[in-house]
């Protein structure tokens, strides 16, 4: 059987470009389409989220959803279906206490996001491994990269961008949930605790809203706007999460039809190098059992592995081989 | 000796169980209202087709059910103490309406004086649902009297639900005079524990069924926030609440006026429960931290562009970036499953899926 016309397509000049090998200590010259090669298990190879992460994501879904259908319905009432939805959750003022315990539990799961994050970033800081490009803190890199990706999508890249542990649509996302997780808990509260909100704005913005009494001053603006942030807000994160984000993880092409990472914390190899070059890099230099695995495949597809000391012909593999060349 | 004892228990609980079935069915038997008719009106009335067809061909129905009757808070009045122009039976036709406002032979229990609706008619009568002095021929013909609210089948009793006694006896209070009634009050149980007896779904049903109107509205020179106040208040929390069947949302009444349910004034009135200095204790009822900033929140939220400029353009705003982030979103995700058609589903196809957890190499390898 010939190479698969795709591979093919890659063609001599697009291999001596500069970017197409990056080389890695102790492995050899990684070609940056060796994700045709690679095997991968559905559950996942390399580690990506730590279990803290996992329940977090957990948590903030179930808690997104009983907010999404209880906040639907209240927003919505007059719409058919409303009713059905509301009696679902035992009545109107049933679902309303549900839809706060559900925020309450979301916004105490935000808490928890911040204290792991904070906790392992300090601990990284004093181990002296810390490196912000494994974080999820945008870099004019992610606009490159954004560039990038559509010049690929039209045709005029050969390759994916070689992308960090998050990319910019990733960081894109999650700078999307911060802000909306803020507004709509301020709105939320401002909703639930109109009273108190409207204390403790100064009686300076007060005066300074030149806005005449009529409307209900300062305060009275800031509820309604909050009414309709929060709506807006809200309906803003479904669509963006039922038409982009679950589309993202588990429709588009090579990630269909399922992403077990959500629960396993592990991502599958194949994905990691394809849209997460970098990082792949980064799990070669820690994982001794990556680089032999990495060498190996190397090996059996005959790309160039001079760099190494001894080249083996072979096709396949002995583990002694391998153990003394990770050294 | 077991079985003489069986025996005897199987007794003993049958005669007691055929004592309960029978205090159980005399308790069942509904207290007949014999006062009501002791002018012997049902003798007609009780027939269901006793009607006529008047001269503008509508037909008109006579028939009294006694079995609704006797079960609505009415029960123990003789038709004669409300329709008082009926002096002989078989009676002439009928010109006159009933008078809530007559004297009951029913006595109260302490003030042993007679009862009369004439205190709470008192209240209406200063309402901005009375006809007044000033007002035309169609205002006058479009403002609600007893009968347009509290249609007869209404008359029935309530359910029981215990709620603050000062509360509920504020509404005794509306027609019954307060010596005595007040201490017999906190030693008895009573129905009208809530504000009103009907539910809040009830309640905005019966207000829209006039100020939804917006062309009889206009007509009536209400003002334009009163024009819209039906629907503003389904916009809002409480009338998104109390359309999905909320029994503690505020209705109409919850706001609008006091435990004398009748005092419904223009909100330019002193004596309004929406006036804005009556506001917190108004708005107090239910939400116990109120304060002078709290009583601005709109009630009636608008977000129409000449009412509300800001809001306005702020929803507008807000909806430009839904749609905008939405869409641009959705068309890279679209972009990308475009794009990768090249290395997606015939990339899949030809090497296997990572899903089988089969190598990818196999066809370099062979060659």
């Amino acid at each position: 059987m010939s190479i698969a016309p795709d591979t093919a397509a890659v063609g001599e000049e697009v291999k001596a470009k500069d970017d197409y090998f990056t080389f890695v200590e102790g492995v050899g010259n990684i070609p940056r389409d060796i994700y045709k090669y690679v095997k991968s298990d559905p559950a996942g190879d390399l580690p990506r989220y730590s279990v803290h992460i996992v329940i977090q994501h957990f948590l903030v879904a179930t808690t997104f959803l009983v907010l999404a259908a209880t906040g639907l319905a209240l927003h919505f009432a007059d719409v058919f279906w409303a009713p059905y939805v509301i009696a679902l959750f035992g009545g109107a003022d049933t679902a309303r206490f549900i839809h706060r315990i559900a925020a309450y539990i979301m916004i105490l799961t935000s808490v928890y996001h911040l204290v792991t994050i904070t906790a392992g970033s300090v601990q990284k800081i004093l181990k002296n491994e810390f490196d912000y490009k494994r974080t999820q803190i945008p870099t004019p890199k992610d606009l490159f990269d954004l560039i990038h990706d559509v010049k690929y999508f039209l045709g005029i890249e050969p390759f994916r961008p070689k992308m960090e542990k998050f990319s910019y649509k990733q960081k894109l996302h999650y700078l999307a949930i911060i802000w909306g997780t803020i507004v709509l808990s301020v709105a939320g509260m401002a909703l639930l605790f109109p009273g108190i909100v409207a204390k403790i704005f100064p009686e300076v913005i007060f005066k300074l809203h030149s806005q005449p009494a009529t409307n209900g001053g300062f305060p009275a603006l800031f509820q309604d706007l909050a009414r309709l942030m929060h709506a807006d807000e809200a309906v803003m994160a479904l669509i963006v999460l039922a038409f982009w984000h679950l589309a993202n993880v588990h429709i588009v092409p090579g990630r269909f039809p399922f992403q077990w990472t959500f629960l396993t914390g592990r991502i599958t190899r194949e994905h990691q190098i394809e849209e997460h070059f970098l990082e792949y890099i980064n799990n070669l230099k820690e994982i001794p059992e990556e680089r032999d695995y990495m060498k190996q495949v190397l090996r059996e597809n005959e790309f160039e592995t001079s760099i190494l000391r001894e080249s083996t012909e072979e096709g396949s593999v002995e583990e002694s081989t391998a153990e003394k060349e990770g050294d | 000796m077991d079985r003489s004892r069986d025996l005897n228990s199987l007794k003993i609980i049958g005669t007691i169980s055929i004592f309960l079935v029978l205090v159980l069915a005399l308790l069942s038997i509904s207290s007949y209202a014999e006062a009501a008719d002791k002018d012997n009106c049902l003798m007609c009335h009780k027939y269901q087709f006793l009607g006529r067809i008047d001269e503008n061909g509508k037909r008109i129905n006579y028939h009294v059910s006694e079995s609704i009757y006797n079960h609505t808070v009415h029960r123990n009045i003789s038709c004669r103490e409300c329709h008082t122009y009926i002096k002989k039976i078989p009676h002439d036709p009928v010109e006159e309406e009933v008078n809530c406002a007559n004297l009951c032979h029913i006595k109260t229990p302490f003030s042993q004086e007679r009862f009369s609706h004439e205190r709470i008619i008192e209240i209406y009568k200063q309402s901005a649902h009375a006809p007044g002095p000033g007002d035309s021929a169609l205002l006058e013909k479009s403002k609600p009297n007893c009968k347009f609210c509290h249609l007869n089948p209404m008359y029935t009793r309530v359910s029981e639900e215990r709620i603050d006694y000062h509360e509920s006896l504020s509404r005794c209070l509306n027609c019954h005079q307060e010596k005595g009634v007040t201490q017999a009050y906190i030693h008895m149980t009573h129905r009208l524990r809530k504000k009103t007896s009907r539910s809040p779904q009830e309640i905005v049903e019966l207000c829209a069924k006039c100020h939804q109107d917006v062309e009889l509205m206009k007509k009536l020179n209400v003002s334009k926030r009163g024009q819209t106040a039906v629907e503003t208040y389904k916009q809002s929390i409480h009338g998104k609440s109390v359309i999905l069947g909320s029994e503690v949302a505020a209705d109409c009444i919850s706001c609008h006026a006091s435990n004398a349910l009748h005092d419904i004034y223009k909100k330019d009135d002193r004596r309004s429960t929406v006036e804005k200095k009556n506001l917190r204790k108004t708005c107090s009822q239910c939400h116990a931290r109120t304060n002078s900033w709290f009583v601005q929140v709109a009630v009636h939220p608008s977000t129409e562009r000449d009412e509300n400029p800001i809001v306005f353009f702020a929803n507008l705003s807000l909806k430009f970036a839904l749609y905008g982030t939405v869409f641009s979103l959705v068309g890279l995700m679209l972009l990308e499953t475009f794009g990768r058609k090249k290395d997606g589903i015939k990339f899949l196809l030809r090497n296997g899926t990572s899903w089988r957890g089969k190598p990818k190499q196999k066809e370099k390898k062979k060659k």
